[in-house]
């Protein structure tokens, strides 16, 4: 966990090579308790305000369990687009690998949520406004979202950045094939300046005298100007597609984002409402941005 | 202590922040949060004396006295794990140890500068009986100290910032957290000056509700919405 956070399981020449050196199993075995933890300080409102009932416990319970199924659940269904998306963009990430990358955000999520735990735990004790706990929680979980994220749109841009390195599957015979035609072009040239530096009074005038050296002086930077235009060219279109991956890349984080918010609308109540009694899941109804955007009326006294 | 106290208030921030001593070591952070206990304290008393000396009052200048550094202490326990988390990921956790110790040095000298606000305050009760001027001026005794301590703070966080610029938006997004957290810590912990017509009380326990919306409803109240 420490070494996903202070990001060096996710170094870019890992990336390069479709690898990560990290381990899933135990990142999500902690993202699990991280959850958890968050989800016990989530639910001491309804302890507070249910003065220890039996739905308060249960509530508890309920939280305590639904919040790794809430960031389970997200990835679940979010992985196969980002695994289609990475491959679309030329980030070849291995299905493997890619679940490992996913953990560690959920690792890097659920590490500044829970971070947040005592404080939401802290507001759930002192105060009675169930609109303000929405509003923090959702802030809680708004910020521990952007920061994982973050993390992983860095990552992919790593990634996506690397498809210049030389090695990688795309690159490799352009720039082979313009680095030979730079060589090739670079040794005629050494070859023709070994050929003049022999008579310093005949170097001048050797092309005019003699018209094949001119002439392969002419072709060499021909070559030479071709090579660059295509170098420039390969550059341009390395840079669109560059652009286009990580714009492929956000959206898919605002889908991530969506996906997210609703799943805690299906899997709701976390928080659980003072004045009603204990439910595993509530009636599908409205949605979780009109919730919200309620709870904020309520709260602006409206 | 002394020696703290002394390397706090003169222009000595770096015997403070750049002793070769590590978190775990913490003999400077025990110092400091002493100096904390020991100075907010004294704040806190003076700020409980409102209602006078007498017998029926010792309870709340007691309570008073252990609550404001309380309230200083509770906050920054609350808003150092995200601080943690958050310095851990943007990459500078090796600063961390020297970071705490600059916001804790901070919070001490806060404290010192509250204490020495004390016979002031003390006067200005002895001067006026009216409650709401006894809050005004605390509130203003805490807005001189708040502005000081942004200096210390400023000071003490001058060379972590001059070694990495990703220091100044952490000082930032501690601020943000601190302050958000604290608002709310002052507002559970009140009373601390005790209105004379009440019972004395260590907590309001009936009345708690949330300082963001009591904010908010005398805001539209006074906006008349």
């Amino acid at each position: 966990m420490d070494e996903v956070l202070r990001g060096r399981g996710t170094v870019p020449s890992e990336l390069i090579r479709g690898e990560l050196r990290l381990t899933a199993r135990p990142l999500l075995i902690a993202s699990v308790v991280l959850a958890m933890s968050y989800g016990v300080c989530m639910s001491v409102f309804a302890l507070v305000r249910g003065a220890g009932s039996s739905d308060a416990w249960i509530q508890l319970l309920a939280s305590t369990v639904k919040l790794p199924v809430l960031f389970l659940a997200t990835f679940v269904v979010t992985l196969p687009s980002l695994y289609v998306f990475n491959v679309l963009m030329g980030a070849k990430l291995s299905p493997k690998a890619l679940l490992r990358l996913i953990a560690a955000m959920g690792a890097v999520i659920l590490a500044v949520l829970a971070s947040f735990g005592p404080i939401v735990a802290f507001f759930s004790v002192s105060t009675t406004s169930y609109p303000f706990m929405i509003v923090l929680n959702v802030t809680a979980c708004g910020i521990a979202g952007v920061l994982g994220l973050a993390f992983l749109l860095r990552t992919l841009g790593w990634l996506v950045s690397a498809l210049d390195e030389p090695g990688m599957p795309e690159a490799e015979p352009d720039a082979v094939a313009v680095d030979r035609i730079t060589t090739d072009t670079g040794s005629e040239q050494a070859g023709l300046e070994e050929e003049t530096t022999g008579s310093a009074e005949g170097q001048a005038l050797a092309p005019a005298e003699d018209g094949e050296p001119a002439r392969d002086a002419f072709d060499a930077d021909r070559a030479v100007d071709d090579a660059g235009a295509e170098r420039d060219e390969i550059a341009a279109l390395r840079e669109a597609d560059r652009r286009r991956a990580k714009l492929v890349f956000r959206v898919w984080v605002v889908i991530f984002s969506l996906v997210g918010a609703q799943m805690s609308w299906v899997l709701r109540p976390f928080i659980g409402h003072p004045g009603m009694p204990f439910t595993w899941f509530r009636n599908r109804e409205s949605n979780f941005f009109l919730s919200v955007l309620r709870a904020l009326g309520q709260l602006l006294g409206g | 202590m002394t020696a703290v106290i002394h390397n706090l208030l003169r222009d000595r921030p770096q015997r403070i922040l750049l002793a070769d001593t590590s978190l775990t070591r913490g003999s400077e952070l025990i110092s400091l949060v002493a100096v904390i206990a020991v100075f907010g304290f004294t704040y806190g008393i003076v700020m409980g004396a409102f209602g006078g000396l007498g017998p029926d009052r010792w309870l709340q200048i007691t309570y008073s006295g252990l609550k404001t550094p309380l309230l200083l202490l509770a906050t920054f326990a609350l808003s150092v794990p995200p601080f943690f988390v958050l310095y851990t990921l943007i990459g500078l956790r090796d600063d961390f140890g020297e970071a705490v110790r600059a916001l804790l040095a901070t919070q001490a000298g806060l404290t010192i500068v509250l204490a020495s606000l004390g016979p002031m305050m003390a006067v200005t009760y002895l001067s006026n009986r009216d409650y709401d001027t006894a809050v005004s001026a605390n509130f203003v005794c805490f807005g001189a100290a708040s502005l000081s301590a942004q200096y210390l703070l400023r000071r003490f966080y001058r060379p972590l910032i001059d070694r990495d610029r990703r220091h100044r938006p952490m000082l930032w997004a501690w601020l943000a957290i601190y302050g958000f957290v604290g608002i709310q810590m002052g507002w559970s912990l009140r009373p601390f000056i005790g209105a004379p017509g009440m019972s004395t009380r260590f907590l309001r326990e009936d009345d708690w509700g949330n300082a963001y919306q009591a904010l908010l409803n005398k805001l539209t109240g006074t906006l008349g919405l």
